[in-house]
């Protein structure tokens, strides 16, 4: 049971951070970013880069959280605001290009081979019965934090009631004298950083590779509308509820479904999995499952 | 090189005609679909299954129309209450759960191997006439599909639907049902993309999973936008230079003297790059939409 939870959060803790910064530039831009899981690409390859070129982990996350964001405030300027002003459909079909691009650049530098950080090998922690190794268990921690952070920052800070007000309502916020453009940018440089974040504790277990972010795209995506888009914490909680029916679908025992013993479910559908709950919230929730705006009829 | 010619105009007509169904469904219809592929795929399952059993290419390819027509239908039922962005997405998940199903259910689809070969009568004509029988299937193909596309319109359909495009409130109050008109575009568009994803099975005499990646989609929908979101003509001229463009990377490659992995980013990111060019500097696209010339 407790590695049930542990391996939940193990891939909650992937998936949170990069889908909060999707949600979050939804909340104020209104389009969905699908370039923002290359964010997470970038972010792993520039860690490893920097360890390749000498500097050790935290390093490596560091700067490469901080390029990430600078790039994606560079995306966000260049870009992705001059394609709202068409329509989000465009901005949206923008983000494809600029998906395409970034992958097209990190295969171009970096190639196709699987590059792995070069970390020491460490003996895995007993906790009873489960096993996690220390720098999971850093991981899970830094992601926990890293969220809470981010909650105190939106609810608590100057900052984060400009960015709710925005959210609420654009116009009436630069009415009423907030500068929108620069919250814009700031978004855009924490949706970066975050993503580059998640990216490099990713390829910590997996290794960086060129197929990082489109593997991401349809459990962060679900996991952003699960948790209605544009409502960042939802994302989290969308990112829990994705984790956990991927961890059941590979290690919850149905062999009494079929008579057996032991039994377990096709682990080729466990992409499936989560995208029926993406379709069946998606029937019952049109607007995600913490949706409380009010439409008008 | 008339050959490879040939060859190059074959494929671009093929995938003209995924972009024709998508140009039906996105450009005319503003339904943004990124499950798109899923139909192509269906087309090219259903034809290399009925090859295997021996059917003619005809009943394979009306069979994979009626596989894509019935997703087709899922999926404009599935958007019936959706936002446009949540409905998008839909979409996606969608075509990864059919693309998961031909990965696993390897019985009947060969699993991650694919299925292959995939044979029709078309494919045992001697010399040239083999490609050359192609390349008039898919020539034929697209200017059918240009012509019902084009039919539809300037007909009252297409009013209908360019107006639940433009503007779905006064739409709904015109007495037009959305969800009947979302759905006849979106079986319209997925039986002409069927059709494109047979024809490709029977053309490269292979289907395998790999067909059916969001990448391919993401394709497809730079094609519809590089030659104008609602035009058909466009849509079909930027399957021509998509399809350019991945045949000339291979002599880029060797003028560089680089890897296969350079080529690959080569390929996407030259598409990439024309993609968001258009977008920023010609977002109507290089033949636009002519609006007001339908009466």
């Amino acid at each position: 049971m407790l590695q049930f939870v542990l391996d939940t959060l193990l891939r909650t803790a992937d998936l949170a951070l990069v889908a909060l910064g999707l949600s979050m530039v939804y909340g104020l831009a209104r389009f969905p970013n699908v370039a923002h899981v290359q964010y997470a690409l970038v972010g792993a390859y520039a860690a490893y880069a920097v360890q390749a070129m000498g500097g050790n982990l935290a390093a490596g996350v560091l700067l490469s959280c901080l390029a990430t964001g600078a790039l994606a405030v560079l995306l966000g300027m260049a870009v992705f605001d001059r394609l709202l002003r068409a329509g989000p459909a465009y901005a949206m079909i923008g983000s494809l290009a600029v998906s395409m691009l970034l992958i097209a650049l990190v295969l171009g530098l970096a190639g196709s081979a699987p590059r792995s950080y070069p970390l020491a090998i460490a003996a895995p922690m007993a906790l009873g019965r489960a096993r996690i190794a220390p720098l999971q268990l850093a991981a899970i921690a830094a992601s926990a934090a890293i969220v809470g952070l981010y909650a105190l920052m939106l609810f608590r800070s100057r900052l984060g009631r400009a960015l709710r007000a925005i959210a609420s309502n654009r116009a009436l916020a630069s009415a009423c004298g907030l500068n929108v453009a620069a919250c814009t940018a700031a978004t855009h440089f924490l949706s970066g950083m975050l993503a580059a974040f998640g990216g490099a504790m990713l390829a910590m277990n997996t290794g960086a590779h060129v197929n990082l972010g489109n593997d991401l795209l349809l459990p962060v995506f679900a996991a952003a509308v699960l948790g209605g888009l544009g409502n960042p914490l939802g994302a989290v909680f969308g990112a829990l509820l994705i984790a956990a029916t991927e961890t059941a679908f590979t290690s919850v025992n149905v062999g009494w479904l079929w008579g057996e013993p032991v039994g377990f479910l096709p682990v080729g559908y466990i992409g499936a999995a989560s995208f029926a709950i993406l379709l069946l919230a998606l029937v019952l929730r049109p607007h995600g499952l913490f949706d409380r705006e009010v439409r008008r009829v | 090189m008339s050959e490879f010619l040939i060859h190059l105009a074959t494929l671009a007509g093929i995938y003209a005609l995924m972009s024709l169904g998508l140009s039906v469904q996105a450009g005319m219809s503003g339904l943004l679909n990124f499950g798109h592929i899923a139909f192509a795929g269906i087309g090219a399952y259903a034809a290399a299954i009925a090859a295997q059993a021996g059917w003619p290419a005809a009943a394979g390819i009306a069979a994979g129309m009626a596989g894509a027509a019935l997703l087709g239908l899922a999926m404009a039922r599935l958007g019936r209450q959706l936002g446009a962005d949540y409905w998008g997405i839909a979409t996606l998940a969608l075509a990864e759960i059919v693309r998961l199903a031909a990965t696993n259910e390897g019985w009947l689809t060969g699993g991650a191997q694919g299925i292959s070969p995939v044979d029709s009568a078309l494919a045992g004509l001697p010399g040239v006439w083999d490609s050359a029988g192609f390349l008039l299937c898919s020539a034929a193909g697209v200017a059918a599909g240009l012509c019902l596309a084009r039919r539809i319109g300037g007909g009252r359909l297409g009013r209908a639907l360019r107006l639940m495009r433009e503007e779905p409130q006064l739409a709904a109050c015109l007495g037009y049902d959305l969800t009947a008109l979302k759905t006849r575009a979106m079986v319209l568009g997925a039986c002409m993309t069927a059709c494109g994803g047979a024809l490709l099975a029977y053309y490269t005499r292979f289907v395998g999973p790999d067909y059916l990646t969001a990448a391919e989609t993401f394709l497809i929908w730079t094609m519809v936008v590089l030659g104008g979101l609602g035009s058909h003509a466009g849509a079909v001229l930027g399957a021509l230079l998509v399809q350019a463009i991945h045949a000339a990377v291979p002599f880029l490659r060797d003028a560089l003297g680089a890897g296969s992995d350079v080529a690959g980013a080569l390929r996407l990111g030259l598409v990439g790059l024309l993609l968001l060019a258009c977008l920023l500097w010609r977002p109507q696209g290089l033949l636009p939409e002519k609006p007001g010339r339908v009466r």
